[in-house]
């Protein structure tokens, strides 16, 4: 206080403008000087370019070159369109899931780190929940997006706050066909069901613009009526849910290098637990109003989104409702730039931008009618192909929080191809970054456990990995990765249990890892196979004492971070027909933090059959689905079983009108 | 001639077997027969609420009895666990609504005999044993705008594992003490409760209403057979026939802590007790401080103990001090046993947040 009080006295401006610009400056020096540089290039090089170049993603992944970064296939979203993201990631990727129950609270462990330390991005905004930190991956369909990369390791520079163990890219894509509609059906076990319809569509307005969009609704229930209460006499706890949403996506390209979009997802979530208990039953109901608008004209971006999260719970009475709402403004502006270098076949890439963001939040647990936070970042990505076989990354952002000061965040990071041959390459990859949270609004804001005073948590993650792809003949496809990572996060922010969980910057941690990728592809004529098995070693420890019983806990592994976890498919497929099978398996569960309690390790395997029937303009699609097959009995955080063995099966009718036009 | 053999080596050993069987009176049988018996709530979200067990002279102990003999854990918090004769009564609170339930299991083995469930049982808080194989367990029932107006006691009759009656019983009841036909029901701090119930146990009635100036929470029957209820920072000694109040001694004048884990040592002249508070970082402090039943005033400027406990129990049998040690709800707790002057024996690690202890 004293010290505010100071500077409010020799300080003629605000102490956070003046942050502000000596920050601003840095980068603006920064970025003059590579600027000025280039000039200087340019003057004295005829051979120099300078290129406009288009880019079209909403993440700049190209500027993530030494991270780890895996694209989920179209084939497996498909299949998953009925799920959760959860779902689809836990037997694709090592990110371990920490469960309440079907259809309830899911959050992610990514790398041996905390529910609050995976950034999840729609169209590049970060949709975690501003209250919490963190998203609950039981209300995020799979049917909301187009396409969906995981990028692991620490973006922070690229992705800004939340990006610690990893991010969870979600994005929109453009039509580039006429007509399609489909409307789609699963029947699941249990009483579930679910509930889709899709339209595509695109045309071409006149002769500089074209339009294209997507309308996608969906609906879902899950009755959860287990035709048993218990499993080897662990509970099953009764629940239902329920899920609906919209999305709309509009696209607006045009010739001359412009494009307008414009992006709408509302979903809403409504859990209930024991719901035949009239006093005792529980309802949580997450809403979510995401829209966003974004321009571009050749290098240059604009962007704008409301987003709207609601969470309501009550207990019994359901006329006592305890709403919380935050509302989330932000814009954000980039610019990029490419110089070419024709002689050493270099050249430079690089984003500069800026993004705005300011939070209202009505929360019932504040103490206070609303609070308001603002948010600022300012980054520059630079991405330096410096011979064919090498690429270098060098990123930073600055960002600027409300009462609050966030740390500077660089990256630098690089690949070397070693190995570049027709049949074969093997490249090496490394990166070095900062990363960083900004607390969240509970953190700081709630009655009396909040802690206004919070630092930021601030960590520094160290990897390395090797890709080796191989072509054997011209139908055989080899895909082998090794990843190492190091990622210490200090002043980790934690509800302090023997403080009635008042919040501290109590614990460091250590999350160390090796992860292990193989993948087979053989395409013949009319039979396709393939296969992609993963490993992942994960070891995350608290590394500080902070109080007399904490000697129990240092060195131990985090709580729901299994040590050793695995995930494999594989599918063959005869013309329109396939066969996948799935498998996840992960090693034991500490409950508590001194390791003294487990929830036992589990595999878990899926079997899918699908075909398509086309006539013509319409395409049938059955998919037959076998959950858990082997009926492996395991436990969610909650200490109640899991479901046992459980089937679905989905049609998809879908209408195309195989207009094609092309951009 | 080795088959022969065998089989009268069987015949005698099955003999000499049935003929000490009908000697003296079965021995109980068990892994479980004496012992410390730790309570440990857990933490509430996760369920995993357990039993500790040792042997007085160890200092090691099997952190979950239940789980280890029934294959399966209590799925629960554990509230209150009492025995009498080969009948052990675990109370487990579930965190979901409708999965509390009264576990009772063979006291010297462990092993599960019977469940009692929602609605019979619905958030149980204590349990003790009466006369003729009857247990008395407290419940707030459903209860799920914590107003407090569900709670009863439920009267269970250990023949037959079955909730006989249900005695309603306002704002919460809690803490339980019975001696000689009479039930003494406190209620919880949390609720607004100021009234001490007294229960006949013979016609399962509320027979009087004991209004007091805090929430009620009786601690027992002292030496010279006075009934001691704590209320707020307060300890009150009255009759226990009349119920009139005979001593009022207060610990302390902070009211902003709070009295709690009362214990009387075996001579049940002596109670010890922890004054805790919190303080601005919101970590829980406290000591621990004794009086005896015939001071007239408790002395809390020199604490028994400098410590503060989330259980305290005295040993009937040895007269050691079990003090239960929570470092949080989210890693194992400790039992550390001091002598009655107050020094250090030693600790044995336990469960996850140890509340209390039962011996036999």
């Amino acid at each position: 206080m004293f010290s505010e009080e100071k500077q409010r006295d020799f300080c003629p401006i605000h102490p956070f403008a003046q942050v502000i610009i000596d920050r601003w400056f840095f980068m603006a020096v920064t970025a003059s000087i590579c600027i000025f540089l280039s000039e200087n290039l340019l003057a004295q090089k005829d051979s120099v370019q300078l290129n406009p170049v288009t880019v079209k993603g909403f993440v700049p992944e190209k500027f993530m070159s030494g991270l780890k970064i895996q694209k989920i296939d179209s084939a497996a979203l498909t299949q998953f369109r009925f799920g959760n993201i959860s779902d689809l990631l836990s037997l694709y990727t090592p990110i371990a899931f920490k469960n309440y129950g079907p259809g309830q609270l899911n959050t992610a462990s990514f790398r041996g780190t905390s529910a609050n330390h995976t950034a999840v991005l729609w169209n590049g905004l970060n949709i975690n929940s501003p209250t919490l930190g963190q998203s609950d991956f039981s209300t995020i369909p799979v049917a909301g997006f187009d396409q969906l990369s995981v990028q692991y390791g620490s973006a922070a520079s690229i992705v800004g706050s939340d990006a610690v163990g990893g991010s969870i890219l979600l994005n929109s894509n453009a039509t580039h066909e006429g007509m399609q509609l489909s409307v789609c059906r699963q029947q699941e076990s249990f009483n579930n069901h679910q509930m889709q319809l899709t339209g595509r569509y695109a045309a071409t307005l006149n002769d500089r613009w074209n339009f294209s969009g997507k309308t996608n609704v969906y609906s879902g229930r899950m009755n959860n009526h287990f035709p048993y209460s218990e499993r080897k006499l662990y509970a099953l706890l009764p629940s239902e849910s329920s899920q609906r949403g919209i999305v709309q996506d509009l696209f607006l390209q045009s010739k001359n290098d412009q494009e307008i979009s414009a992006h709408v997802w509302l979903t809403s979530n409504r859990l209930t637990l024991t719901p035949d208990d009239q006093a005792g039953r529980e309802l949580t109901l997450t809403e979510a109003y995401r829209t966003m608008l974004r321009y571009r004209i050749k290098d240059l971006t604009f962007r704008t989104a409301w987003v709207r999260d609601v969470i309501d719970y009550a207990k019994g009475d359901y006329a006592l409702l305890d709403h919380a709402v935050t509302d989330k403004f932000s814009s954000r502006a980039e610019k990029d730039f490419q110089w070419n270098f024709k002689k050493s076949e270099s050249n430079i890439q690089m984003k500069i931008g800026g993004e705005w963001t300011h939070y209202r939040s009505q929360v019932a647990g504040y103490g206070t009618s609303h609070v308001t936070e603002n948010r600022g970042d300012l980054f520059m990505l630079t991405r330096w192909q410096a011979t064919p076989r090498w690429v270098v990354s060098a990123n930073m952002r600055q960002a600027f929080v409300t009462n609050f000061d966030p740390p500077f965040t660089p990256s630098i990071g690089t690949e070397y191809e070693l190995v570049q041959d027709l049949n074969y390459s093997l490249k090496l990859k490394g990166s070095w970054g900062r990363s960083y949270r900004v607390p969240t609004l509970n953190e700081r804001y709630w009655k009396e456990l909040g802690n206004p005073d919070i630092k930021p948590e601030s960590g520094w993650n160290k990897e390395i990995g090797l890709e080796q792809n191989y072509l054997s003949g011209a139908n055989h496809s080899f895909t082998t990765s090794l990843t190492a990572y190091h990622n210490r996060i200090k002043d980790w922010t934690y509800w302090n249990p023997s403080k009635s969980y008042h919040v501290e910057n109590l614990q460091q941690v250590l999350a160390r890892g090796i992860e292990l990728q193989f993948g087979w592809r053989h395409h013949a004529q009319l039979w396709k196979y393939g296969t992609n098995l993963g490993y992942a070693l994960n070891k995350s420890e608290q590394e500080k004492a902070y109080d007399a019983y904490s000697v129990d806990i240092i060195g131990k592994q985090l709580v729901f971070v299994p040590m050793h976890s695995g995930n494999g498919n594989a599918f063959v497929q005869y013309q329109n027909t396939r066969l996948t099978a799935q498998l996840q398996t992960i090693s034991k569960r500490f409950s508590t933090f001194d390791n003294s309690q487990f929830l036992n390790g589990y595999t878990l395997a899926n079997l899918m059959a699908e075909t398509t029937i086309s006539l013509n303009k319409i395409k049938m699609r059955f998919q037959a689905q076998a959950n858990n097959i082997t009926n492996t009995f395991y436990l969610n955080v909650r200490n109640n079983a899991m479901p046992g063995r459980s089937f679905a099966l989905s049609l998809t009718m879908s209408y195309d009108s195989k207009t094609k036009f092309f951009l | 001639m080795k088959k022969q053999l065998t089989r009268l080596v069987a015949v005698t050993s099955l003999s000499i077997l049935a003929w000490s069987c009908n000697q003296s009176d079965p021995a109980p049988k068990g892994d479980y027969i004496q012992g410390v018996f730790v309570i440990n709530e857990g933490n509430f979200s996760q369920n995993n609420g357990a039993i500790s067990y040792f042997v007085r002279e160890q200092t090691t102990s099997e952190a979950d009895v239940f789980s280890k003999v029934n294959g399966t854990a209590l799925k629960g918090g554990v509230q209150g666990y009492a025995a009498v004769g080969d009948k052990g009564l675990i109370l487990v609170d579930n965190s979901a609504a409708g999965l509390d339930k009264v576990e009772i299991v063979n006291s010297n083995t462990f092993k599960t005999e019977a469940s009692i469930g929602a609605p019979d049982i619905e958030n149980p808080r204590e349990v003790v044993i009466g006369s003729n194989n009857i247990a008395y367990v407290s419940c707030w029932g459903t209860n799920a705008d914590y107003k407090f107006k569900t709670g009863y006691i439920a009267v269970i009759d250990l023949n037959t594992n079955k909730v006989t009656r249900k005695i309603d019983i306002a704002q919460g009841p809690e803490n339980l003490v019975f001696n000689a036909g009479k039930l003494f029901v406190g209620t919880t701090s949390f609720g607004t409760g100021q009234t001490l119930y007294v229960i006949n146990t013979g016609t399962n009635m509320i027979e009087k209403p004991i209004p007091l100036d805090g929430a009620p929470n009786p601690i027992g029957i002292d030496a010279n057979g006075k009934l001691w209820v704590n209320a707020g920072i307060k300890a009150l000694k009255l009759n226990a026939d009349s119920y009139a109040t005979e001593a009022t001694l207060t610990m302390g004048t902070d009211a902003s802590k709070s009295a709690g884990n009362f214990a009387f040592s075996n001579d049940r002249k002596t109670v010890f007790f922890v004054l805790s508070y919190f303080d601005a970082a919101f970590a829980s402090h406290g000591e621990t401080y004794k009086f005896g039943v015939n001071d007239a005033q408790i002395n809390v400027t020199t604490p028994f103990i400098k410590r503060n406990f989330t259980g305290l129990t005295v040993d009937p049998s040895q007269g050691l001090i079990y003090a239960g040690v929570t470092p949080s709800f989210a890693q194992a707790g400790y039992a550390v046993r001091y002598r009655t002057d107050g020094s250090l024996v030693d600790s044995v690690k336990v469960g996850v947040a140890p509340t209390g202890f039962f011996f036999k």
